[in-house]
């Protein structure tokens, strides 16, 4: 395969990569070995070296053998980044069992799909969550919930009959006898993430991603920005871990190479705050963040912004592309550039970055990462590759693609075809190998770094009593990408108004879906066979 | 105070693209967040952004941001009581 983009590589980067055959807690074990005393995470106050860090693990995995769990089972985490996640996370993978990565936005009917598909067994969550999860835990096959105890919330707890009765994440770390490593043998081709994204039906459907997937990613993505000699650098890890962009670019690099992971939060909306304080306290070398951070920070004024952004080595956006002029703002400001990179729940993280610490063309993705090979194809049959410059569909192959859909061989057999996964994203390819996206096949809308299906929030929308129909759709939005628009047909002879809607959304709805306008249409519009036309309802949104 | 809270409920509306809302007719005491005007916590990292650019004030703390980030009105209170420190 003709791959032009391995000349614009940077010297440290060589085309292709060895990668070890370990599981995914062997960073953790190497990390322990070579610098037991490095800072591992810093949590407010809080403070655990690696070797801390890996003796609470050892204690949390052998709890839970205690509890039964085995091999193979899947352990739900609903966590934002905490100590909790971080112990949970290896002390599922030292057990060979599998994470199944929540996002902690979603409640109600969609928790319960996600619980059911996965077959989770356990739960480990806060008690600020556990209302959300006791809501549904008896239409669910999960039979054991560790609660993080922060407010004493489950103390206060009125449970139904015949549900599992909680148990506190710090008494069950205690009760373990023992913080030597677990006896269990794990194989690197295991499966050892369940990681759930939005579907285009609005059903959410897992990426199967095996150990040798997640630690090729890893290493892609560490050699591509490779920092030596960082020592106990700090990563600020905002992006929450329970997204592939997270776990890759804040939990398992940091891990790997033995980081400070500097925690934040994001429990209510006020942690935010903290991120400013955190950045001039710990000064990290590294900082992930969506375009929407990424263009929150980039508005204060320019020697604010510079201040608090002048420690950081390596800066990347992910999730969504970056505006230009965040870009440009970065660069004048710090003399060096944002990385972008790509990628998806279905490829464990990134299959493209552009080069660092160089940077790309403005608007581009990048380069495929090494050992990635990615070509454009049409987008009607997805057999005819395209030449440079045509738009088609990005295809994409590596060592981090999924191993499918969990449980579910029509989208697999639709996503990954021969190999090769078949993102949905449109983009085009120039000469020199660099990849642009250009729109999405279907009807994704990107909102802060979330990926949303319209089918999400218009099946919210349509259970509302007076609601008849409805559609929802992107639109520009300087800070977050997207924002959303809803299109709402109301039963005939009811009247609501659009804060009253507005409303129900909030009451309904994860934030980040929450549309941020709404049109009251007689009928929404429909091709003859009942597709709703979304490019009208675009351009009438685009006039608002 | 009653031409701070007009003009910063003009502001917050043009930042933030709140199409549906009239800030005109938006109460002194309408909350930022939940049932209120629904902001995320991008949109209150804009807020701050807002507030130290157009007024100097910075707002970077989560002890701070609970007393200030509650109503339109705590948070003009607040930028007055900074102004007046000058």
């Amino acid at each position: 395969m003709n791959k032009p983009w391995l000349k614009h590589y940077e010297g440290h980067v060589p085309p292709s990569l060895t990668y070890p055959e370990v599981p995914i807690d062997r960073f953790l074990s190497n990390t322990v070995d070579r610098h037991p005393d490095h800072v591992a995470m810093s949590f407010n106050e809080v403070h655990f070296t690696y070797k801390a860090l890996n003796e609470r693990v050892n204690r949390f995995a052998h709890a839970l053998l205690k509890l039964g769990v085995e091999k193979g089972d899947r352990i739900a985490l609903l966590l934002v980044n905490s100590p909790t996640y971080v112990f949970a996370f290896f002390a599922v993978m030292k057990l060979g069992a599998v994470v199944v990565n929540l996002n902690v936005g979603i409640h109600g009917e969609e928790l319960a799909r996600c619980l059911n598909d996965s077959g989770a067994k356990a739960i480990v969550t806060l008690d600020l969550f556990a209302q959300g999860v006791y809501a549904v835990i008896k239409n669910t096959g999960v039979k054991t919930v560790i609660l993080h105890s922060v407010f004493g919330l489950e103390k206060k707890m009125t449970l139904e009959q015949g549900v599992p009765q909680p148990l506190v994440f710090q008494d069950v770390v205690a009760s373990a006898e023992t913080a030597e490593e677990p006896a269990i043998r794990v194989l690197p081709r295991e499966v050892a993430v369940l990681q759930y994204t939005s579907g285009s039906t609005g059903a959410p459907k897992a990426a199967t991603l095996t150990h040798n997937n997640i630690v090729a990613s890893v290493i892609q993505s560490e050699t591509w920005v490779g920092i030596s000699d960082a020592g106990n650098a700090a990563v600020l890890c905002v992006i929450p871990f329970f997204h592939v962009f997270g776990m890759s670019a804040c939990l398992l690099i940091s891990v790997l190479k033995g980081y400070r992971m500097v925690l934040v939060p994001r429990i209510d909306l006020m942690d935010i705050l903290s991120l400013m304080e955190t950045l001039k306290t710990y000064k990290p070398i590294s900082f992930p963040a969506v375009p929407s951070l990424w263009a929150a920070i980039l508005s204060l004024p320019p020697e604010v912004a510079r201040e608090h952004l002048s420690s950081i080595r390596v800066a990347t956006s992910g999730g969504a592309p970056l505006p230009r002029w965040a870009h440009e703002r970065f660069a004048e400001l710090t003399g060096r550039r944002i990385v972008e990179a790509y990628g998806l729940s279905e490829a464990s993280s990134a299959t493209h970055f552009t080069p660092y610490p160089r940077g790309g063309p403005l608007d581009s993705i990048g380069l495929p990462l090494p050992d990635t090979e990615a070509k454009i194809v049409d987008r009607e049959t997805g057999n005819t590759e395209c030449g440079a410059g045509e738009i088609g569909e990005l295809v994409v192959k590596g060592p981090q693609i999924m191993q499918g859909y969990w449980n579910n061989e029509a989208l697999t057999s639709a996503a990954l075809r021969n190999g090769w996964l078949h993102t949905g994203d449109l983009a085009r390819m120039d000469q020199d190998g660099f990849f642009y996206l250009v729109d999405r096949k279907d009807d994704l809308i990107i909102s802060s770094g979330f990926n949303i299906y319209p089918g999400e929030i218009e099946e919210i929308l349509r259970k509302h009593p007076k609601v008849r129909d409805a559609a929802a759709v992107g639109v520009p939005d300087r800070i977050k990408g997207q924002s959303i628009v809803a299109v709402i047909a109301l039963k005939s002879g009811v009247e609501a108004d659009k804060q009253e809607l507005l409303k129900y959304c909030k009451d309904n709805m994860p934030d980040y879906r929450l549309p941020r306008a709404i049109i009251l249409k007689e009928e929404i519009p429909r091709d003859p066979a009942g597709k709703i036309l979304r490019r009208m309802l675009r351009q009438e949104a685009l006039a608002l | 105070m009653k031409e701070l809270l007009r003009e910063l409920k003009i502001k917050i509306v043009e930042e933030l693209q709140l199409k549906e809302v009239n800030p005109d007719q938006l109460g002194d005491d309408t909350p930022f967040f939940d049932r209120g005007l629904g902001l995320d916590s991008v949109d209150l990292l804009v807020l701050v952004a807002l507030v130290d650019r157009d007024y100097g004030v910075q707002i970077f703390s989560r002890e701070l941001g609970e007393k200030v980030f509650i109503t339109i009105s705590t948070l003009a209170e607040y930028i007055a009581k900074m102004r007046k420190a000058k």
